[in-house]
Parts: structure tokens; sequence; C-alpha cells
């Protein structure tokens, strides 16, 4: 029987969020927008997602006078990554054709 | 990477993965100010020392004082690249204090060297430079500083049957092996990256 994919994890989006901030210790909000090539307006969206699921942390400040938002990777977050990927792991290892 | 659904396979997702971990990766960047700061200070003190000895010239050992208006400089560097840092790795935290602990062994070495009559300080000094740089090396996978803090030790071996003077010649090439050529590489590699961002 195969594990569903997380849906908040199985979005394109999302998903790239996910990875970008899986590989840093943190990030700001527009590091994650140059690397993810997404509007502004959809990515605060996805972020929302990710935060209310408490994949991520969000930290609002203030840099150089200017408001500066940082994301950052949970424990929680982590661990539904590595779920994603083992259950896309068994997909696809379902999928390969036997030898 | 506009909309916020689009369907994806197995494949693609963990072709997405891979993409976005290898573009954060990629995107580190060191502008290579700090080590080429520290590898062009610590050369010209060896060489205007190891000049003055041979030429019998007083009170060039002062030259050292450089280093004290160098970690001035470097704050100054630090402030700024951390300003304009947009994200932070998980190891930038260890190697910032493998460096900081590096800077405060070297200011007590030196005050520890100038206060008793110890033999081949320098040597003291080679076996430290070795240990920040190879750290860095090893831990952002950068071979250049790899080897240099390989270097370091080599010259630190060689340093125990050297004459005295011909050691500040040492630390002069473990400074250019160590920080100097690694910083030019970095330099370079970080304004190759800003052009192409342009």
């Amino acid at each position: 029987m195969f594990k569903e994919l997380d849906p908040i994890l199985h979005s394109q989006l999302r998903l790239a969020v996910m990875s970008l901030l899986l590989s840093v210790k943190e990030a700001e909000f527009t590091f994650i927008r140059e690397k993810t090539n997404a509007t502004a307006g959809n990515l605060s969206v996805q972020v929302q997602k990710l935060k209310e699921a408490g994949y991520i942390d969000v930290v609002k400040e203030f840099k150089d006078n200017y408001p500066n938002t940082k994301c950052h990777i949970t424990p929680v977050g982590i661990k539904a990554f590595e779920e994603y990927v083992k259950a896309l792991q068994e997909y696809l290892k379902v999928g390969q054709p036997k030898l | 990477m506009q909309e916020e659904d689009k369907p994806m396979s197995e494949s693609e997702s963990l072709a997405l993965i891979t993409a976005m971990i290898n573009k954060a990766k990629c995107d580190y960047e060191d502008t290579g100010m700090s080590t080429l700061l520290w590898g062009g200070v610590i050369t010209i003190c060896s060489l205007v020392n190891f000049a003055g000895i041979q030429l019998k010239i007083n009170g060039t050992g002062n030259i050292w004082l450089l280093t004290y208006v160098a970690v001035v400089v470097q704050v100054f560097i630090a402030i700024r690249e951390r300003r304009r840092k947009k994200f932070t790795m998980h190891e930038d935290s260890a190697m910032g204090g493998i460096w900081i602990s590096f800077g405060a062994a070297m200011f007590m070495f030196s005050y520890y060297t100038s206060i008793f009559n110890v033999p081949s300080a320098n040597t003291i000094f080679l076996i430290a430079y070795g240990i920040p740089t190879f750290a860095t090396g090893y831990t952002r996978r950068f071979r250049p500083m790899l080897w240099g803090g390989l270097a370091c030790w080599v010259f630190a071996i060689a340093s125990m049957y050297t004459p005295p003077p011909y050691i500040l010649l040492y630390s002069s090439a473990s400074a250019q092996l160590a920080w100097f050529i690694p910083g030019l590489i970095l330099r370079r590699r970080y304004l190759n990256a800003k052009k192409g961002n342009v």
C-alpha cells in the first residue's frame, strides 16, 4: 500500500521553498523569491501555508530601517520533507522496470 | 514557477528538490576580502621583518603592529558582509566560532611570546595558521584552503629545523598559500557570479 504524498509539499512552489530552506540555516524572503522565480504575492501565500502547517518559521524584522522577512525550516518540516522523499522513492521504485 | 498547484510526477518532484538544493549550494558566496586582507598583511609583515633582520635595520619588528589595523578593517568587512547576506548556511556559525577562537588564540600567543623568550615562536604561529584554514577548506570543500592549511603545517615542521630569520619566509609563503591565493580564487568567483547576476 502506497503512502499518500503530503499535499502541502506536493506543490511545485511549496516544494521548491522547502528544498531551498532545507539547504540553508535561514533565508530572506527576497532570496527565496530570486531562486524560485515566483511573484511576491504567490510566494507570500505559499509561505503562509507552510507556516500554518508548522513546516517553516517566519520572522519579521527590520534591516537598515526596512522590513525584512526571514524564513527557516522547523523540525516538523524536516520530518515531513523526509517522509515525502521516502514516499517518492517508494513510488519510483515500483515504477522502475524489473530486470 | 508561477502556478501554485501544477501537477508534478514523482520524478519531477525529485528533480525539483535536487535543483533547488544545488541552487542554494551554488549561491554560497565568499567575497574573498578577509582572506586577501590577511594573506596580504601577514606576507608584508613577514617579508619586512625578514628584510630588516638581514639588513640590520632596527625596529622592523614593529611592522607586526599592522595586524592590529587589519583587525579593525576585518571588523568592518565582517559587518558589511553580514548586512549584505540574504541567507546563512548551517556551517556559518561554526566557521565564525573557529575564526574568532583563532583570533583570540593569536592575540594570546603574541602576548605570550612578547613577554617570554619562546624558542621559535613562529613555529607556533604556523601551526595555529593551519587549524582554521584547514577546517574551513574541509568544511566548505574548498581545496585551495585545505591545501593551504596543510602547507602551514608542512612549513611548521620545516621551521623546527630552520634558523630563526628564515622561518619568516615560511610565514610569508604560508600566508600566500593559505589565504592570499585562495582569496584571489574566491574573489574571482565572487566577481564572476556578480557579473552573471547583473
